[in-house]
């Protein structure tokens, strides 16, 4: 190899050496950064209580239904409150459902549990139940998501479910605390829970609409707000 | 230094590339909407880092970089000098960089394992490898 070629592939083999030393500083750099990263589900810092609370103000809530009781259609969406993609979908296209066809009557919106991600989501889904005993289940649901920890982590424990309850403005904490704990609702949650995959359901969400002949359709999980909205609109 | 003759390294990589874009191909296939990858044996791993955050960036699955990676590493293996051996090289360490931070992930932050991650990130391991002793060894020589 001539001098001219040594001098280029040494300068090429440093190049090389600078891209390896870049790409072992951001592989570190990441996992610090993540390591550091706020893993969620801290109850002396809920997010988003406010908002929430403000989104469903004049809103019906009977249990977990959201919505005007006499609508004709509901849209049943079985999730579980420790699913990250449930959590997106309460962000990005549940709202947009509400504004469309919730708050003018056409649909209303029950939430039923479908636990798939851990032991602690039973609870969860038993405590967003107590929650809209005392009218304020949606507020629950919707605060738990906006809180949300790494998916298997352990946070969700009694004092981030009071933490969330409070923040949700659930008036009777006692009350609430004996009813999550109830026979009845734990129940409730292990009923919805064997019920979603009779109807076809392995994931969630999972979404089914029932319109005015009160046959249950299973939806799956639509991509969209639109998807969602056309479903209603058909079942109505 | 000895070693494999160029154009063994480049078949490696043509196959190991080819074999990766099929890989992230259907991991971004069954990761759209709300379904994720079967994992072999019935394991929940694949479903749990699916619908885990780290599945996206930027809103984007992260299998569908992987493809686009996977795509630039068969571009860079199909054509010779200097320019595809440094590109090589370096799209395959980004490659191979982010693959150690994604099983990190796996292992002690998401709790689970996907098989066709992991696949993915020996197939990218050896797309390194493969590019690297090709650089290493062949920069600044003759196509």
């Amino acid at each position: 190899m001539s001098a001219q070629g040594d001098e280029r592939r040494r300068k090429l083999l440093q190049l090389a050496s600078a891209a390896v030393f870049l790409a072992i500083a951001g592989v570190v750099v990441l996992i610090v950064v993540n390591a550091n990263r706020s893993s969620g589900g801290d109850a002396s810092n809920l997010q988003g209580a406010g908002e929430v609370n403000r989104a469903l103000a004049g809103l019906p809530q009977n249990g977990m239904l959201l919505g005007d009781p006499k609508a004709a259609v509901t849209l049943i969406e079985f999730g579980d409150l420790k699913c990250p993609v449930c959590a997106s979908f309460s962000e990005e296209i549940i709202p947009a459902v509400i504004d469309s066809k919730v708050r003018d009557g056409t649909a209303r919106i029950e939430f039923r549990n479908f636990t798939i991600i851990d032991e602690q989501s039973g609870p969860a889904g038993a405590a967003a139940l107590a929650a809209g005993e005392q009218g304020r289940g949606w507020n629950f649901l919707e605060i738990f998501y906006r809180n949300q920890g790494v998916e298997t982590a352990p946070y969700a424990d009694d004092e981030f479910l009071t933490a969330v309850a409070r923040a949700a403005g659930v008036e009777d904490i006692p009350r609430w605390d004996r009813e999550r704990r109830s026979a009845r609702l734990v129940g409730e949650v292990k009923a919805s829970t064997d019920e979603a995959p009779q109807l076809g359901f392995t994931g969630t969400p999972s979404f089914a609409v029932q319109g005015p002949s009160g046959k249950l359709e299973p939806l799956g999980t639509p991509g969209s707000a639109d998807e969602l909205e056309s479903a209603i609109d058909s079942a109505g | 230094m000895k070693g494999p003759a160029e154009g063994t390294l480049r078949s490696v990589a043509v196959f190991a590339a080819t074999v990766g874009v099929g890989v992230a191909t259907y991991i971004a296939i069954a990761d759209s909407g709300s379904g994720s990858p079967v994992c072999i044996g019935g394991s929940e791993g694949c479903r749990t880092v699916a619908e885990s955050s780290y599945s996206h960036l930027l809103g984007v699955n992260i299998a569908v970089f992987g493809v686009v990676g996977y795509l630039l590493l068969l571009g860079a293996a199909m054509l010779r000098g200097d320019g595809a051996r440094m590109a090589g090289f370096v799209i395959a360490l980004a490659g191979f960089g982010y693959s150690v931070f994604l099983t990190y992930l796996e292992l002690f932050v998401i709790d689970a394992v996907c098989q066709w991650c992991v696949f993915s990130a020996v197939l990218m391991t050896v797309l390194f490898a493969v590019n690297a002793f090709r650089m290493v060894r062949y920069v600044g020589t003759p196509p």
